[in-house]
């Protein structure tokens, strides 16, 4: 788990071109949404892109976004359970 | 139709027309590609928001938002742009994304900014506009043709007060190669500043935004009265050019040797042919002036010869990198006379 938060950590700030930010300046738990690191619907569609072309999985509902998306231990949760089923 | 006062301007270009005044001393670049001096954006464009901007994007959205800053404007009663390719490289890029996923899921942002309007569009975001958005996509004619948006809106509806006009274009690795392959573009090192001298065939690629604040009222802040602009699609001879500006400087009131040259000479020989027959027929003396070995060749050039003539009625000063031939004196009037390929253009400003 530790692994893959590292590893997207990196992989969020790529995709989303976040030049002033380090891939380690981003907690675990911080918030990625509004007032943590300021996202916004794009950066939204963005994740949901980096899931699919990085870890091959569609996001089923996309009511769960905002709880799936809402740190970056959330995603990893959410990649571990679905790359395991 | 309805004359206009130029109340602000702003422009980014491969000169230093973003923060230097005016005249600006030239820069000189070696070889065939002129790229824009980029400003820091952070005053005009949120860092957040930027970060998922293309160069054209940031380039085109800061020179419109220098145009109002210049002429106090927080929101413009309409916006109309002009633009050749839009935002060539941001669709590359999408359409790229779109073969390296075979067609699936791709990431939204260069698709967003791939559309010709995205500069006007975030512009208006930027400040709040609701108003007319329009952007034009007539290749030589893009610019002309917002430039005949705004006057036609400021003829039909008086309480339209300030209109945001511009055009923008970007020279990206894929443009210039492709350019240089089909032989429009001249290989090899040379001194921009002297591509005039130069009769080799081919001229040099460039790009640009210029914006302009344009409203029926005169202000403290004017630089220019715009007058209007004249299409002229594939003139068929020196005459017919020549006919078309006399026809077009007499409907304004303005006979031939009262106006100085502002010509878009190229460089191409075959290119230059009519607008340098034109030169030859204008009376000894008469103020040439020349822009292309500046800014380079693009579809919406005239915006950046728009912006010069606009500095140079209000200062009163040609810079030196411009002059072609003739004079130096103070213009009253200055008449652009462009051509890109077949779409000849003519431009009317005057002393406000």
């Amino acid at each position: 788990m530790e692994e893959l938060m590292q590893t997207l950590k990196g992989q969020i700030v790529e995709q989303l071109n976040l030049q002033h930010i380090k891939p380690e300046d981003i907690g675990d738990d911080q918030s990625l949404f509004v007032e943590g690191l300021g996202l916004d619907s794009i950066d939204a569609l963005e994740l949901i892109v980096l899931l699919q072309q990085k870890y091959g999985i569609k996001l089923a509902n996309p009511s769960e976004g905002p709880t799936v998306f809402k740190t970056v231990r959330s995603i990893a949760e959410y990649i571990t359970a679905h790359k395991a089923a | 139709m309805k004359a206009l006062f130029i109340n602000g301007t702003g422009c980014i270009s491969p000169q230093p027309t973003f923060e230097a005044g005016f005249p600006f001393e030239a820069k000189d670049y070696n070889g065939s590609r002129l790229t824009c001096i980029e400003p820091d954006y952070s005053p005009y464009i949120d860092p957040k928001l930027s970060r998922r901007m293309g160069r054209l994007l940031k380039y085109g959205t800061a020179a419109g938002l220098q145009a109002l800053r210049d002429a106090g404007v927080a929101v413009p009663d309409a916006i109309s742009t002009g633009t050749g390719f839009g935002l060539l490289d941001d669709s590359g890029k999408f359409l790229k994304n779109v073969i390296e996923a075979a067609e699936g899921v791709v990431s939204p942002t260069a698709f967003i900014q791939s559309t010709h309007n995205t500069v006007s569009s975030n512009i208006a975001l930027a400040v709040g506009c609701h108003a007319h958005n329009n952007t034009f996509a007539h290749k030589g004619f893009s610019f002309e043709s917002a430039l005949t948006d705004a006057q036609m809106l400021a003829g039909e509806n008086e309480s339209l007060r300030n209109i945001l006009v511009g055009a923008y274009d970007e020279v990206t690795d894929y443009s210039y190669q492709i350019m240089a392959r089909l032989g429009l573009i001249r290989t090899g090192e040379g001194s921009s500043l002297d591509l005039l001298k130069n009769a080799a065939k081919g001229t040099i690629a460039g790009e640009g935004a210029a914006f302009f604040v344009l409203s029926p009222d005169r202000t403290d802040k004017t630089y220019a009265l715009y007058r209007g602009n004249r299409l002229i699609y594939k003139p068929a001879s020196h005459g017919a050019l020549s006919g078309a500006i006399e026809s077009f400087l007499t409907e304004h009131g303005i006979s031939v040797p009262e106006v100085a040259l502002l010509s878009g000479l190229c460089g191409d020989p075959g290119r230059d042919a009519l607008l340098k027959g034109i030169n030859a027929g204008l009376a000894d003396g008469t103020t040439v002036m020349t822009y292309k070995h500046l800014c380079g060749e693009y579809m919406t050039s005239t915006a950046f010869a728009t912006w010069s003539a606009a500095r140079m009625l209000q200062s009163g000063a040609i810079p030196e990198a411009m002059l072609y031939s003739g004079s130096p004196v103070r213009p009253r009037h200055i008449l652009i006379c462009n051509s890109y390929k077949n779409d000849y253009a003519l431009i009317l400003l005057s002393v406000a």
